[in-house]
C-alpha cells in the first residue's frame, strides 16, 4: 500500500518537474530550469530505491543531480542566455511536439494493452539485487568486455575534447 | 571466456595506443608520415587474420562476443577500408590544423568499434560498438576547426547521433524488459513468444531507427549531406564506408539472425523505407555542385539499394547486401582519393574544381570517372554486378510488390545515371580553366587509386571470389 503511494508520488513529481523543465510558465529563466531537472533526477532516484536499486540510485543523486547539474550551470552562467528568456516557443513548434508526443502515447498505449498483465518470463525478484557487490560481479564477469570497451571509449572522448578545445592550433 | 578470439580487436587498439605514445617522442615534421605505419600496421593486420581458425561459430565472453565467417568478413573488410583512409589521411593531413597523430589513433579506434559491431551477439556490446563509433565520428567530423563547415558539421552530427543514440537506449530498455534478456542467442530462441509481443515489436522497432541513423536510411538520412559536405574528406571516406558497414552487419544480425519471422511481417514498412531511401537519395543528389554533398546523397541512395537484399530475407539476400558493401568500399574510396588530392590543390570540391581533370592528370579522371560509372551501375564495373545480385535476390520472392520495388530501384538507378554520368563529362569533357595546375599524385595514393580500380574491374568481371565469401559468411544466418 504505502509502497503503491510512493509510487504514484514519486511519478507524479517526476514528471511534473520535467514538465516544468521545458515548459516553466512562471519562469524562463534556464537556471530555473536546470534546478527542476534537479528535482526530476531526485524523485526518479527515488523510483530507482522502489525498484532496490540502491547503488543505482545513489549514483544518480551523485553524478547526474551533482556533477553533471553543475557542469550545466557553469554552462548557462558563461553562456549569456538573455536572447534565451525572451524567445517564445513557436505555435507550430507546440503543435508539431504535442502531436509527437500524442503519437508516441497513442503508440506505447496500443502496445501495453495488448498485453498481459504479467510479462511472460519475468520472476518478479530482480536477477540482479541493486547492491554494489552483485553490480561488480556482473560488470567484471558478464559484462567485462563491454566494459572494457568503454575504456576505451572514454579514452576517445578525453582526446577529442583536448584537441577540439586546445587554443593554440599548432 | 576465449579472450584470443578478440585479438584482432585487441590488436587494432593497442596499434592506436601505440601510436598515439609514439607521437610524443617524434619530430613534428615526421608525424605526417605515422599514418603510412598505421596503415602498414592494419594492413599487417588484415593479413594475420587470414590465420585465424574460422569453422564453427565460436563464443567468447559469455556469448556476448561471437565470432564467425560473417564476422571474420565484415572485419576483413574494416580492415581495408581503415587501411585505405589512413593512406588517404597522410596525403590530407597538410589541411589538418593539429593533431594529427590524433587522427590516426582515432581512426583506430573507430576502426575497432566497427569490428566488435561485426562480432555483437548482446545488445549491450551493440550499443557500446555503436557509441564508439559514433563519439569518435563526432571528433574526427569536426577536426578541422579552422573551418566553420566542419564545426557545423560534427555540432549536426552530434545532435542528431545523441538522438539517435537515445532512441536506440530506449529500444534497447524495452527489449529487456519484455524478453528479460540482451543476449541475440536467448532472444531468438524466444522469438516464436515474442513476435506477437507489441511492446517488444516497439523496442525492436527503436532499435532499427538507431541502426537507420547509422545506415542513413530514409526517415535518418537528414545529417548525412550536410556531415559529408562539411567533414574532411577522409573522415567522409570512413563514414560512408565503415558507418554504413557497420550500421548493415548490426541490421543483418537483428533481422536475419535474432527476429527473421518479424522480419517477414514487417515486410511492407522495409520496402516503404527502401524505395524512399532511393527515391529521396537520388532526387536530391540531381541538383548538387559539391560533390562530397553529392556523394552524401548518393550514399543514402545505396543505403536504399543495399535494403533491397534485407527485405529479401533469403541467404541470395545477405550474399548480395555483403559483395554490395565490397563493391561499394572500392568505389568510394576512389572518389574520395581524387577528392583529397584535388582539394589540395584548388581547396574546392565544388565541381568547376573537377572540370578539365583528365587533361590535368589522367590518372585522377580515370579513377573518379570508373567510381562514378561503378556507382551508377554500368557494367562490366562491380557496382552493377552488386545490383544485379540485390534484385535477382528480391526477385526470387516473386510476389507483386516485390516487383514493384524492383521497378522503383530501375528507376533510381536510371535517375542516378545523369548526375554520375555528368560528373563524367565534367572530368572528360569540359575544358580547364587555363591556369589550373597540373596536380602530381603521390606514390601511395597512386598505388590506392590503381588498386581500387583493378578492384572494381576484377569484382565486375570475376565476382566468384568474394561472391563465395560472402555465401560462406551467410552461412550464419538460417533462413
Amino acid at each position: 500500500m504505502i509502497q503503491d503511494v510512493l509510487f504514484y508520488l514519486f511519478a507524479f513529481m517526476t514528471l511534473l518537474s520535467a514538465v516544468l523543465v521545458v515548459a516553466n510558465p512562471v519562469s524562463r529563466n534556464p537556471v530555473t530550469s536546470a534546478m527542476f531537472l534537479v528535482l526530476t533526477i531526485l524523485f526518479m532516484a527515488g523510483l530507482f530505491v522502489q525498484l532496490h536499486a540502491f547503488f543505482l540510485a545513489a549514483v544518480q543523486i551523485l553524478v547526474y543531480a551533482g556533477a553533471v547539474i553543475v557542469l550545466f550551470l557553469f554552462v548557462i552562467m558563461l553562456l549569456d542566455l538573455k536572447e534565451e528568456q525572451s524567445r517564445r516557443i513557436g505555435k507550430l513548434g507546440s503543435v508539431l511536439g504535442l502531436v509527437s508526443v500524442g503519437v508516441v502515447f497513442v503508440l506505447f498505449n496500443r502496445a501495453l494493452s495488448g498485453l498481459p498483465a504479467k510479462v511472460p518470463g519475468a520472476t518478479g525478484q530482480p536477477s540482479l539485487e541493486g547492491l554494489t557487490a552483485p553490480l561488480g560481479h556482473a560488470l567484471f564477469k558478464q559484462y567485462l568486455l563491454p566494459f572494457e570497451i568503454l575504456s576505451v571509449l572514454l579514452l576517445v572522448a578525453m582526446v577529442g575534447v583536448i584537441l577540439l578545445s586546445k587554443k593554440d592550433l599548432r | 571466456m576465449n579472450v584470443s578470439l578478440t585479438i584482432l580487436e585487441i590488436a587494432v587498439i593497442l596499434l592506436g595506443l601505440t601510436i598515439l605514445l609514439v607521437d610524443l617522442w617524434l619530430p613534428t615534421q615526421y608525424r605526417r608520415l605515422l599514418g603510412y605505419t598505421a596503415a602498414a600496421g592494419v594492413v599487417a593486420i588484415l593479413i594475420g587474420s587470414f590465420w585465424m581458425p574460422v569453422g564453427e561459430a565460436e563464443f567468447a565472453f559469455g556469448r556476448m562476443y561471437i565470432f564467425d565467417p560473417l564476422a571474420l568478413y565484415f572485419k576483413r573488410f574494416f580492415l581495408l577500408a581503415a587501411a585505405i583512409v589512413l593512406v588517404l589521411t597522410v596525403d590530407f593531413s597538410e589541411r589538418l590544423p593539429s593533431g594529427i597523430s590524433e587522427y590516426y589513433a582515432l581512426s583506430l579506434f573507430a576502426l575497432s568499434g566497427m569490428m566488435f559491431a561485426a562480432s555483437a551477439n548482446d545488445f549491450i556490446l551493440v550499443f557500446v560498438a555503436l557509441e564508439l563509433i559514433t563519439i569518435t565520428f563526432y571528433i574526427l567530423t569536426s577536426f578541422q576547426r579552422n573551418r566553420l563547415t566542419s564545426l557545423e558539421a560534427g555540432i549536426k552530427y552530434l545532435i542528431l547521433g545523441a538522438l539517435a543514440t537515445g532512441f536506440t537506449v530506449y529500444g534497447i530498455a524495452l527489449i529487456f524488459g519484455t524478453a528479460n534478456a540482451t543476449s541475440f542467442s536467448v532472444i531468438a530462441s524466444k522469438t516464436a513468444d515474442l513476435a506477437g509481443n507489441p511492446l517488444f515489436l516497439l523496442g525492436t522497432l527503436l532499435v532499427l531507427v538507431g541502426v537507420g541513423f547509422k545506415i542513413a536510411a530514409f526517415p535518418f538520412q537528414m545529417w548525412a549531406p550536410d556531415v559529408y559536405q562539411g567533414a574532411p574528406a577522409p573522415t567522409a571516406a570512413f563514414l560512408a564506408v565503415g558507418s554504413k558497414a557497420a550500421g548493415m552487419v548490426l541490421l543483418l544480425r537483428i533481422l536475419f539472425g535474432v527476429i527473421p519471422q518479424i522480419t517477414i511481417n514487417w515486410t511492407a514498412l522495409l520496402m516503404a523505407v527502401s524505395g524512399l531511401t532511393i527515391l529521396y537519395g537520388n532526387l536530391c543528389a540531381i541538383p548538387q555542385r559539391s560533390l562530397k554533398r553529392l556523394l552524401g546523397y548518393s550514399s543514402i541512395a545505396h543505403a536504399g539499394y543495399m535494403l533491397l537484399g534485407i527485405i529479401a530475407v533469403n541467404q541470395a539476400g545477405s550474399t548480395a547486401v555483403l559483395f554490395y558493401l565490397v563493391g561499394y568500399l572500392f568505389t568510394v574510396l576512389a572518389a574520395f582519393g581524387v577528392i583529397c588530392v584535388v582539394m589540395r590543390i584548388t581547396d574546392s570540391d565544388d565541381l568547376s574544381a573537377f572540370a578539365g581533370l583528365h587533361s590535368r592528370s589522367p590518372l585522377l579522371a580515370a579513377a573518379l570517372g570508373f567510381s562514378m560509372v561503378s556507382l551508377a551501375g554500368i557494367p562490366p564495373l562491380a557496382g552493377f554486378f552488386g545490383k544485379f545480385l540485390l534484385l535477382r535476390a528480391l526477385l526470387e520472392q516473386g510476389t507483386a510488390s516485390h516487383y514493384w520495388l524492383a521497378l522503383v530501384a530501375l528507376i533510381g538507378v536510371a535517375m542516378s545515371l545523369y548526375y554520375y554520368l555528368g560528373i563524367v563529362r565534367t572530368v572528360y569533357w569540359t575544358k580547364a580553366q587555363s591556369n589550373d595546375p597540373i596536380i602530381t599524385v603521390a606514390g601511395p595514393i597512386r598505388c590506392v587509386l590503381y588498386g581500387c580500380i583493378a578492384a572494381m574491374l576484377y569484382l565486375g568481371i570475376f565476382p566468384n571470389m568474394i561472391v563465395n565469401a560472402a555465401v560462406r559468411a551467410s552461412l550464419a544466418f538460417q533462413l
